[in-house]
Formats: C-alpha cells, structure tokens, sequence
C-alpha cells in the first residue's frame, strides 16, 4: 500500500500540471477500453507513437505505469507478484511491475485492489519496441503474453549506426533508414489487420508534421534554460518529458511546450531562478531517475545546486538542426528523423580523438549551460540504459576535463534499493567538492 | 545557557583550539589540537549517540586540560554528525577524510576507507575531494563483514590479520554477500580448510570487493588506507597486492577523520567566517532534544 510522500517543489506552472495530465490519459485508456476503442501497449520513444495517433488507436504506457507505481511507492506488491511467477528481481523493474500487474489483473479477472489511478486495462494489442535502447522492451510483451496469449503482439525492431571510427554513417544511413521503413510499414499493415481499420495517410502527414513542429518547440523552449539563474531545472523537466514521450503528435504536447516557452521566456526576461542563490550548476548526466525521490531534486536546490540541462528524456532535436533529406512519404519521414536523431552527435564526436556521441553530447551541454558538476544515476535494474556511464564519466575527464562527479545508485522502481540518509550523504560530500573545485586556483 | 563567539579569524592564534569529532558508526574519534594534536580518544558508539558526544568531549577537553570555552571552532562529522548540537558546523566524512589524511601524507592521491558500516574511495588534491565513491549498501566491503566472519570462527578480530598471514593455500570465497559468505565460512570449516586459510580468503574476497569499487575512480598512487579495515594487517597485504602498487598506513588510521574536522574548523575560523553568532552549550542531551 502507498506510503504518505514527500511532495517535490516544482519551479515552473507547466511541471506542476503533468500529475493531471498523466492521470488524464491514464484514465483515457480505461475510457476507452470501456467504449470499444482500439487499445494497445506501448513504450516511450517508440517512433510508432505517429502512427497510432493517425489511426485512433489508443496507447497505453507500460512504462509510465511502473513509473507512477513507483513514485506513489506503490510498487512492491507488483514486483512481489512478478518474483513470485519465477521472474529475477534483477530484471528490469518497469517490466517486472507491469507483468506483475498482468498476471494479478488476468488471474482476477478485474484490476487488482486500489491500483494506482485505476490500473493499466488488459490491451487489445501489444507494440513491442526495444531499438536499440532497451532489451527488455523486446521481450517483455511477450513475457506479458504468458498471461494473454490471446493478445498479438508486435516487435518493432528500429535500428541505427553505431558510431564506429572505421566508417562514416552517412555512407549507411540510408540502408538503416529503408530498413526501417520496412519495419514501419510492416506495423502499419498488422495494426489495419487488427483493428480492421485503413491508415489514413493524409492524416498521418498531418501528424508527422505537427511532431515535427512539436519537436521544433521542445527544443527551443529547453535551449531557454541556459540562462543564469536558470528557470527550469531537472526535477521538473521528469515532468515536463510527459508529453514529448507519451503524447507526441498531439496538439495538447504542442500547445504544453508552446505555454513552457511562454512561461521560461517570462522567467529569464525576469532574471528568474529556480532558486535564488544558484551556487553550482549541474547536468543529470545520464540515468533514468529514481522515481519515488524525485525531492531529492529539491535537496540539490537546498544546497544551490540547479539542473539547467539532463540527457536522460531529452529525446528530441530541432529538426532544422537535423539535416533531414526532404521526403515526403510520412513513414520515411519518421524513419529519418529517429535515425538522425541518434547520429546527430557522431560527427561532433568524430572531430575530437577519443570522443563518442553520448560523451560529445555531455561536453557540448557541460560548454553550453556553464556546468560545474556532473551527476548520474545507476538504476540497478536498468542494464542497457546504464551501460556505459562510467565510462562516459572516465572518458569525459580524459578528453575533455575534470569536473566533480557523483553517481547516485538506486532503482527506478524498486524502492527497496534506496536510503535517503545515505543518498543525502553522498549529495553533501559532492557540495563539498564542488566547492573545493570552485575554490581551487 | 548560550553564549557568544568571541573573536573572528583575523586574531587566529596559537592558543587557539580547534575539535573534531567522528561519529561513525562503530566508533567514535575526537581529536583537539591547536599547531599539534594535544588530545585525541577513540571509543565504541554507543546509541545514545547525543549523551555520548558530550560525554566523549568532556573528555577530550580533560586529556588536553582547556575548558570548552577555549575551543574556538568544532566540526562534527561522521554518520552521527548532526547528534553533536554544540558543533559549529557539521561536514561530511570524505571531506574530513581526504582533509586528515593530507595533515600525515600529504603525497597521498587516493584514499581507501575500510570503515564500521560501509567503504569509501576518495581522489584527493592538496588535501580537497576531486571524487569519491562509496559502499554504503553491502557489508562485504566493510568491517561488518569482517565482524560477522571472526565471530563464525570463534577468532578475536585483534587477530584475524595476524592470522591470516600465516596462510598456506587462501579458500576461495565465491559469494560477495556476509550472509552467504558466512555459510561458505562454515562448509569450508567442516571440509576441514584450516582457519588462517579461511581468514586469508576472507580478506582476499573482501579486497576484490574493495578493490572493484575504487576503480571506479580511477586509483592513483600514492595510497593510504583508514579506517578500522587499516589495522588489519592481512586485509591491508591483499588490498596492496591486488591494488598492485604500494599502500601507506597513516600513523593511527581511525583518527583522520575528526583530525580533518578539526582542521577545517581552523580553515573555517581563519577566514573569520562564516563564525556562528551563539552555540549550544556542552550539556547532556538526547535524541528528543
């Protein structure tokens, strides 16, 4: 059962509204299974978001289910019940809650009691999404299948260049890129199969260019957090992600980022700050966060620490920044847009030896946003993720420069895994050092 | 009763006094020195941590003949650092550490801390924290675990060092958690491993751990090792070995960190400021107050 929270200060109006827009579509989902919608299960960053907008097909996030598990600490039973069907507790913990969930839901044949804001609904369909990113988005759905075998899945296998130094990915972008659309197109054919519906391919131009245009806007607004004092910090853009991952080519996610540029416009015109006194300025480096202590974001600000920029949910670029070929089918058109976003840093990276693009997009936001410290979080449960992170951190000091660094270790989830006088111990010893570094000739 | 600081940094002199104190988790340090240490105690922590820290002073201020008045700045530290309510400033462990360890070897550029409850690793520059990790989850890397092992095996923990050098072929503890380790203890004992041989592999399983954790920060020499873990000569040895470079032990490797506190509590008086306005008065308290 949840437990009573610490609640976080939230520095913009826009952050403060993503509770009610996250419960809003959560309820959307159980809406529209009770009205015969087409439902499916989805995952963020998934490119077919597009898609299933154009065709009415209403998603339902497993992830951001386990998230919102999570930070009403309301979790464990889910993962009890997913250790309890044989699965490793060091699997992923998104996976492990919502296939926890599955199987009570199925084996009830209701929503488990007092689930959090009335329970995911059993899918009519489930859109698996792993890319390159995430295995566990892979086999997950078909882990949940064990529960409802009656339930079609389909795995969407979106791939692009790995940075190499032997080879330019311009010389095989393309192929990722036709490979892709392959794959989109294959999507779109089983979901007019399952849903016996046509795609509408007018509308999903519309759809695509109103993503495009979101895209555009999330950026600038973002960019507006290099002002000293910065007006936005970290903490609250693990809200303000909600629409770019879960409700992107909508005009609600174009109209949020729209009203969170106003909002950052008038904060900076106002020399407004997430606090008054901004002493260090930090980038979340990499990590997805601990979703059940976000106020340790607030425990930063008490110490004049801020967050102007984070990798983790930054998952958009300008798209005039992008370089994109001008094609017109849509489904090519989101095919380049993923691809190019994931490569938007090789070049970057190429032109300084040692460098990588996860390690290039850190410098250039640690240059950027007059960053002193680096913070990152390893989320035990989290391996493809979190792969990496110390290397990035070695890698950074070693080409670029030296710069105070802490790694936060928890779960995304699993609240289990957390000590908050442990963790608050850590953030005091890193001030510590910032200071030191400040100090130093 | 409060009362006043009197002076501020710029009137720094000789006769000024300056405290430490380390609450960590098994024990409890206190040093008070002005140019030099002129008192220092190390006890067991007890519970009542805020009746012990007053206790613990008042004796330190007895060993060095000053009265409470005449210490003119106080940093507590250490995991218990914010039951000390007449401190003037409370800091994290890892900055006293790094700071302490600079006083006795300054050459030193990392700093490997065995203590009660958890383990640390810390890059050091001119006695400052350029970063740091910690094992603050598992008792495998910390004295804990070296705790529960001696207990299993009925060996006095002065001894599980100078045990363990006289090993002839170290077992080998596969399991990185106490609770499992002490089961392997156990089957090795009635396979018949003879005990500094289990003891050596404890330490070697314990220094991996140990080890694993500080390369994460990238080990650069020289070393020292602190802590309790520091004055076990054998967990030292296969710490060294594995590290693969020389490791130096500071002249009483558990005091560091009140040394540093005290320290910074000079730095802090030197710059004459920030001097709190009043602090509370060494008086028996306790958690309620």
């Amino acid at each position: 059962m949840a437990k009573k929270r610490k609640s976080r200060f939230h520095a913009t109006e826009a952050a403060a509204k993503i509770p009610r827009i996250v419960k809003d579509f959560t309820l959307d989902a159980l809406r529209a299974k009770e009205d015969g919608k087409p439902t499916c299960y989805s995952f963020i960053c998934c490119s077919y978001d597009e898609i299933i907008r154009a065709m009415d097909i209403v998603p339902i996030w497993t992830e951001n289910f386990a998230g919102v598990c999570g930070a009403k600490h309301d979790a464990q039973r889910f993962l009890e019940r997913a250790e309890a069907e044989g699965l490793s507790r060091s699997l992923c913990t998104y996976a492990l809650c919502g296939i926890g969930f599955d199987a009570w839901r199925e084996e009830l044949g209701e929503m488990p009691p007092d689930s959090p804001w009335g329970g995911m609904p059993r899918p009519d369909m489930m859109l698996g999404s792993g890319q390159m990113l995430c295995d566990p988005r892979n086999k997950w759905y078909q882990a949940s299948q064990h529960y409802m075998p009656d339930v079609p899945t389909f795995d969407l296998g979106l791939l692009w260049p790995p940075f190499e130094d032997g080879y330019d990915r311009k010389e095989v972008e393309d192929y990722y890129v036709k490979y892709n659309v392959e794959q989109l197109r294959a999507l779109v054919d089983f979901l007019e199969t399952q849903t016996g519906r046509k795609m509408d391919w007018d509308r999903l131009e519309a759809v695509v260019d109103l993503a495009d245009r979101t895209w555009n806007i999330i950026w600038e607004a973002y960019e507006l957090r290099r002002a000293v004092p910065t007006p936005m910090g970290t903490g609250d853009a693990m809200n303000t992600m909600v629409p770019m991952v879960f409700m992107m080519g909508t005009e609600e996610a174009y109209n949020f980022y729209s009203d969170l540029y106003d909002e950052l416009k008038q904060k900076v015109d106002n020399g407004e700050g997430v606090i008054e006194d901004e002493k260090y300025r930090l980038i979340w480096g990499g990590g997805l966060p601990p979703w059940f202590a976000l106020a340790d974001f607030t425990y930063f600000n008490g110490k004049g620490a801020v967050f102007p920029v984070e990798i983790t949910y930054r998952m958009v670029e300008a798209v005039y920044n992008l370089d994109m070929p001008k094609v017109s089918d849509p489904l090519e058109r989101i095919a380049w847009r993923n691809c190019k976003y994931w490569t938007y840093w090789h070049d970057k990276a190429r032109k300084r030896p040692g460098s990588h693009p996860d390690v290039e997009r850190l410098i250039q936001y640690i240059e950027d946003y007059k960053i002193d410290g680096v913070v990152m979080h390893e989320a035990f449960s989290c391996r493809t993720w979190h792969v990496g992170l110390i290397w990035q951190l070695n890698q950074l000091k070693k080409i670029y420069r030296e710069l105070p660094s802490l790694i936060l270790e928890s779960d995304i989830v699993d609240i289990s895994s957390y000590s908050e006088v442990d963790t608050h111990n850590r953030i005091d010893t890193f001030i510590d050092a910032l200071e030191a570094s400040k100090n130093r000739p | 009763m409060r009362w006043r600081h009197r002076r501020t940094g710029r009137d720094l002199d000789m006769k000024d006094y300056f405290a430490g104190i380390d609450i960590g988790s098994t024990m409890t340090k206190v040093v008070i020195m002005n140019e030099e240490i002129v008192a220092s105690l190390i006890v067991a922590t007890s519970p009542e941590q805020r009746k012990m820290a007053n206790r613990v002073m008042e004796d330190a201020l007895s060993m060095a003949k000053i009265s409470f008045s005449e210490v003119r700045y106080l940093v507590a530290t250490g995991y218990g650092r914010i039951n000390v309510p007449f401190a003037d400033k409370q800091i994290t462990e890892i900055s006293c550490h790094a700071r302490g360890v600079h006083y006795w070897l300054p050459s030193v550029r990392t700093i490997i801390d065995i203590g009660g409850q958890d383990c640390k690793a810390i890059r050091v520059k001119d006695g400052r924290v350029t970063n740091f990790i910690m094992n603050d989850r598992c008792a495998a890397g910390s004295g804990r675990f070296i705790e529960v092992i001696a207990d299993t095996l009925g060996v006095d923990l002065g001894d599980m060092g100078r045990l363990s050098l006289s090993a002839r072929q170290p077992v080998r503890i596969s399991s990185t958690c106490t609770v499992f380790a002490e089961h392997e203890v156990v089957a090795k004992l009635a396979e018949g491993a003879a005990l500094p041989d289990i003891i050596a592999g404890i330490h070697e399983a314990m220094a991996r751990r140990i080890h694993g954790m500080a390369r994460r920060i990238k080990i650069e020499r020289d070393v020292a090792i602190t802590g309790g873990g520091a004055k076990n000569i054998g967990l030292v040895t296969v710490l060294q070995d594995i590290i693969g470079s020389p490791t130096t032990v500071p002249e009483e490797p558990l005091l560091t960190g009140a040394i540093g506190a005290a320290l910074l509590g000079k730095e802090i008086a030197k710059k004459g400021s920030p001097t709190p306005g009043e602090r509370a008065p060494l008086a028996e308290a306790s958690f309620f107050d």
